[in-house]
């Protein structure tokens, strides 16, 4: 695979790292491969000359055998169990950063399945070198150590609302969607087990159910993989996802129930009414072990204003023992470590510093990451390391009767949940919740926990749990976005949209929100409203440093509003009225004067011929922009950090005025071309900001002859929108048409205010270099001041 | 004027959050009490949707005023009889497009000037899209409305825009829970 020699332009150097990546990772796998027995064989050499040391030593010490002094020696044994965990956790870096370097393939291919084929990929190799493959998915370390980061990232950065508005569908689809797969596929399953034609199949009645309530079960970690690439909205993202949470304690209490049925052969009633009794207080028991942790955590950060460095640590320990204190119980971790994430965060983020926020934030992303990585790829090797026992009828039939189920679950339950819910599920929405219920490495962790004496069918169960997984996450992960595509287009039909609809539609869009935000969110208003004075009334005071307690988000908020205006203020160069300060604006006009021809035709009649491939442009353009807008502001991708808000609109400001910056240089390089200077276009208020300021800056504006001019009808100087803080770019709009001042032949009036012109350039130049307030807190500054 | 029909139980609710944005319990709102809604700044119009709630001139926003801005958001009804005598409904298809073409036209001067419409079209596109083609989009888009020729979009180009996709997004353009009890957001845009 040598790189291909390509002109040095930028797709030819993207082609070429492509190729490197696949390289790479090649390599990589090979590597991998080779090392982990290369390990595995120096150790009984290790272990032979560490008894032969050993006996010579015990002999006495005067038999020491006369050796050379070893030089160099090779010790792998003691290294043995870090250095595989290191390179398995390089392996999953190297491999992710191998996905995003071919583009094209991530692009078909979900990761979750191109991780599955290296793991297969590895676990082949190891394979071949030796006999055995080491058992890497054990259920300890699955459930202890790669399970927790990824809920933990998923609970913290819970997005509350549409959960709690959701919750009750959410309860639904977990609890008895699972219950009715459960019970749907165990049930049938024993069914087809009891024909006597299937080939030799012993399997009672309660294995069967222990098998399904196994294989019922929606992963979260399947889903969020999958579900991250596809755009969709929040509502389902956060069914599917809530769903794949929840049902966690219906899993666990089904499996320990039909676990200790199975041995014991029989089930009552009164075996029946405890479970549903156990079901509650796992659900219930998980959430309250959370929340309390949560607190503790929320307290103990009240106290760390003088120790700043570990308070990350607090968020990640606390949230760690919520879930084995959980899991010693049997209660349900997942729900003890959703409810410890949720409960703590607004109130520790409250008291840490702005960098402990960014620490913590990165630091989950990042283990989740890799926690997602590694157990993909351990699926992938456990597939080859067996035990397997393939059985046809067996596996053929618990992947019919999974999709089965889930398809008349969904629709059965939409059924009853849309007499409920206002907005309704429609067909589209259902499809896409049926189909996204993927099992994962969850369902798999569970079988390897069986007992193998006491189940003697474990390897028929292990062998269908992975098929099922992989169908599912192999196919239905890889369709699932075209359909989602297909779907998304068949409902529009929006084949000619006119580039007023577009617009007018994302304004509605845009409208519709801003008035249910004015509105707030009700429902349920009167707990909640209690809830929310109980908090702040109490609890806040009690979990929050000092004052902070007082609406710590509104004092935030201000605080980044205060810092923007007081960017504005220093770029407009101390313009008086604050709020109307803008920074002058230097049209792109004046930039592309050749440019002017092509759109400069409003007064011929009937649609001028834009040319074919411009108008889509100019469509296709709007469209995308107005898609990423709307993206950006509706849908919920987890690995997307979630910025805060004030956060991107300073980054906003800061980009505006390197804009600014930019445009104002390239001006002045025009401005050397011509004769004459280009005119900076001041907004009124600023003229009049400067005209308090400096008398001799006013310039008078020629009136433009003789050269095209756009008639339209402009704001008048004192309209509202002077008064308004946000409307940042309302000013240039009305000086953008004020005339082409680039005028191809030079007047007389220009000649006397050249002067004025360039002191103004001055000016702007100066007002645009000051970087402004620091964008930097201070060291150790808590979040809020 | 027009038609406000809202049940008690709605305006209480209306009531209850006119008392909560209020914070200073003034007895009416300002500019600031509408900016203290975190999410308005972030939405690209919201500083246009906080100016329709004040009337020309006005630094305040009674209740009154306020449950009749919001009252254009309650769902219109389909089958409503015609009489010539009443006057509109908040809630009709014309008064729902006739606050949106106010929301653009913020001089009411009854047109939406190329000027305006760059506006719009800037909050809402923001950083993407360079100077020249956000000129090109509004040039375009004038053209295609503008029937009169005077350069500007009249109420009248606004309403013939798009009539049957436009039109029924206007009918849905309500906040459903000014109509029922239990609060949900209006999917109809999702997806």
């Amino acid at each position: 695979m040598l790189p291909r020699i390509a002109p040095f332009n930028r797709t030819g150097f993207a082609r070429t790292v492509p190729e490197l990546g696949l390289l790479l990772l090649a390599i990589l796998v090979l590597l991998e491969g080779s090392v982990l027995p290369l390990g595995a064989a120096s150790t009984p050499e290790t272990n032979t000359h560490g008894e032969a040391n050993r006996s010579g030593a015990v002999e006495g010490h005067s038999n020491h055998t006369k050796k050379a002094f070893p030089v160099l020696s090779f010790n792998y044994e003691s290294v043995k169990l870090p250095f595989e965990i290191s390179l398995w956790v390089l392996l999953a870096f190297l491999m992710k950063l191998g996905f995003h370097l071919v583009p094209r393939l991530s692009g078909i291919v979900p990761e979750s399945c191109l991780l599955i084929v290296v793991g297969l990929l590895v676990g082949g190799l190891i394979r071949l070198a030796r006999e055995e493959v080491p058992p890497v998915l054990n259920s300890k370390l699955f459930f202890y150590c790669l399970l927790p980061p990824i809920i933990l990232d998923a609970g913290y950065f819970l997005p509350i609302r549409p959960f709690m508005e959701n919750l009750g569908t959410i309860l639904m689809f977990a609890v008895v969607g699972t219950l009715w797969n459960a019970f749907f596929v165990g049930g049938l399953l024993f069914a087809i087990c009891l024909i006597p034609q299937t080939p030799v199949l012993n399997i009672g009645l309660l294995p069967c159910l222990l098998f399904g309530s196994i294989i019922s079960a929606v992963d979260p970690v399947a889903v969020l993989a999958v579900f991250e690439e596809i755009h969709i909205n929040e509502l389902l993202h956060i069914l599917v996802f809530g769903e794949s949470l929840l049902n966690d304690a219906v899993t666990v209490v089904l499996y320990h129930l039909f676990e200790e049925f199975a041995l014991v052969g029989s089930v009552t009633v009164l075996d029946g009414f405890l479970g549903i009794i156990s079901f509650l207080i796992v659900a219930l028991g998980g959430v309250l072990f959370g929340a309390i942790f949560g607190f503790l955590a929320a307290f103990t950060s009240r106290f760390t204003s003088h120790i700043r460095v570990i308070e990350p640590l607090f968020v990640f320990v606390y949230s760690y023992m919520a879930y084995l204190a959980a899991e010693m119980f049997h209660l349900s971790g997942i729900m003890a470590l959703i409810a410890c994430g949720a409960v703590m965060r607004p109130y520790v983020e409250a008291n840490i510093s702005h960098k402990s926020h960014t620490t913590i934030k990165y630091f989950l992303k990042m283990w989740s990451s890799v926690s997602e990585t590694l157990i993909f790829i351990f699926l992938g090797v456990a597939t080859v390391e067996g035990p397997h026992e393939w059985n046809w009828v067996f596996v053929t039939a618990t992947v019919i009767l999974c999709l089965v189920s889930r398809v008349i679950g969904v629709v059965g339950l939409t059924f009853v949940i849309n007499k409920f819910r206002i907005v309704k599920l429609t067909t589209k929405d259902q499809f896409i919740i049926a189909y996204g219920g993927l099992r994962g490495a969850i369902a798999f962790s569970l079988g390897f926990l069986l007992d193998e004496h006491h189940f003697k069918m474990r390897n028929i169960f292990l062998t269908a749990i992975i098929t099922v997984v992989f169908f599912t996450v192999f196919v239905q992960g890889m369709t699932i976005k075209p359909l989602v595509e297909l779907l998304a287009v068949k409902k529009k039909q929006e084949a000619k949209r006119s580039i007023n609809e577009e617009i007018h539609t994302q304004f509605l869009d845009h409208l519709l929100t801003g008035i249910e935000d004015i509105c707030g969110h009700y429902g349920h208003h009167h707990w909640k409203d209690k809830l929310n004075r109980f908090n702040k009334k109490y609890v806040k005071g009690f979990l929050i440093v000092g004052e902070r307690s007082k609406e710590p988000q509104l004092i935030a908020f201000y605080h980044k509003m205060e810092m923007k205006q007081a960017i504005q203020m220093v770029e407009s160069g101390g313009g008086s009225k604050l709020a109307s300060a803008m920074p002058s604006t230097v049209s792109m006009q004046n930039i592309q004067p050749k440019n002017q021809a092509a759109p400069l035709k409003p007064k011929e009649r009937a649609l001028p011929q834009l040319s074919k491939g411009r108008e889509e442009e100019i469509r296709k353009i709007l469209r995308t922009n107005l898609q990423r807008t709307r993206q950006r502001l509706h849908s919920y991708n987890r690995h997307t950090l979630v910025g805060d808000p004030e956060e991107e609109g300073i980054k906003d400001l800061i980009l505006k005025k390197q804009m600014r910056i930019e445009l104002d240089r390239k001006i002045k390089e025009m401005a050397n071309h011509l004769t004459v200077p280009a005119r900076t276009q001041d907004s009124p208020t600023m003229r009049r900001a400067r005209l308090a300021s400096d008398p001799q800056s006013f310039t008078v504006k020629p009136s433009a002859d003789g050269v095209p001019v756009i008639q339209v009808d402009l704001a008048s100087p004192q309209s509202p929108d002077s008064v308004n803080l946000f409307d940042e770019t309302g000013q240039p709009a009305q000086n953008d048409d004020q005339g082409l001042m680039m005028k191809t032949k030079s007047s007389e009036s220009d000649k006397r205010s050249e002067k004025d012109d360039l002191r103004d350039q001055q000016k702007l130049m100066r007002c645009l270099s000051d970087p402004g307030p620091a964008a930097e807190e201070d060291e150790d500054e808590p979040f809020l001041p | 004027m027009f038609l406000i029909s809202v049940s008690a139980a709605h305006l209480l609710r209306l009531y209850e959050r006119f008392q909560f944005l209020d914070k200073d319990n003034r007895g009416h709102l300002r500019p600031e009490d509408f900016e203290a809604v975190l999410e308005l700044s972030e939405n690209p119009i919201g500083d246009r949707i906080v100016e329709a709630f004040f009337k020309p001139g006005q630094e305040t926003v009674d209740f009154p005023s306020f449950v009749r801005v919001l009252a254009h958001f309650r769902p219109t009804e389909k089958n409503r009889n015609r009489d010539k005598g009443q006057p509109d409904p908040a809630n009709s298809r014309t008064r729902k497009l006739k606050f949106a073409f106010r929301l653009y036209d913020r001089d009411r001067d009854g047109k939406i000037s190329r000027a305006e419409l760059l506006q719009v079209l800037r909050e809402m596109l923001g950083m993407q899209v360079t100077e020249e083609q956000l000129q090109s989009i509004a040039e375009r888009a004038i053209q295609e409305a503008d029937l009169d020729k005077d350069g500007a979009i009249s109420f009248d180009e606004f309403r013939k825009v798009g009539p049957l996709e436009l039109g029924s997004a206007f009918i849905l353009l309500t906040v459903r829970h000014l109509n029922d009890e239990v609060s949900s957001l209006s999917y109809w845009r999702s997806g």
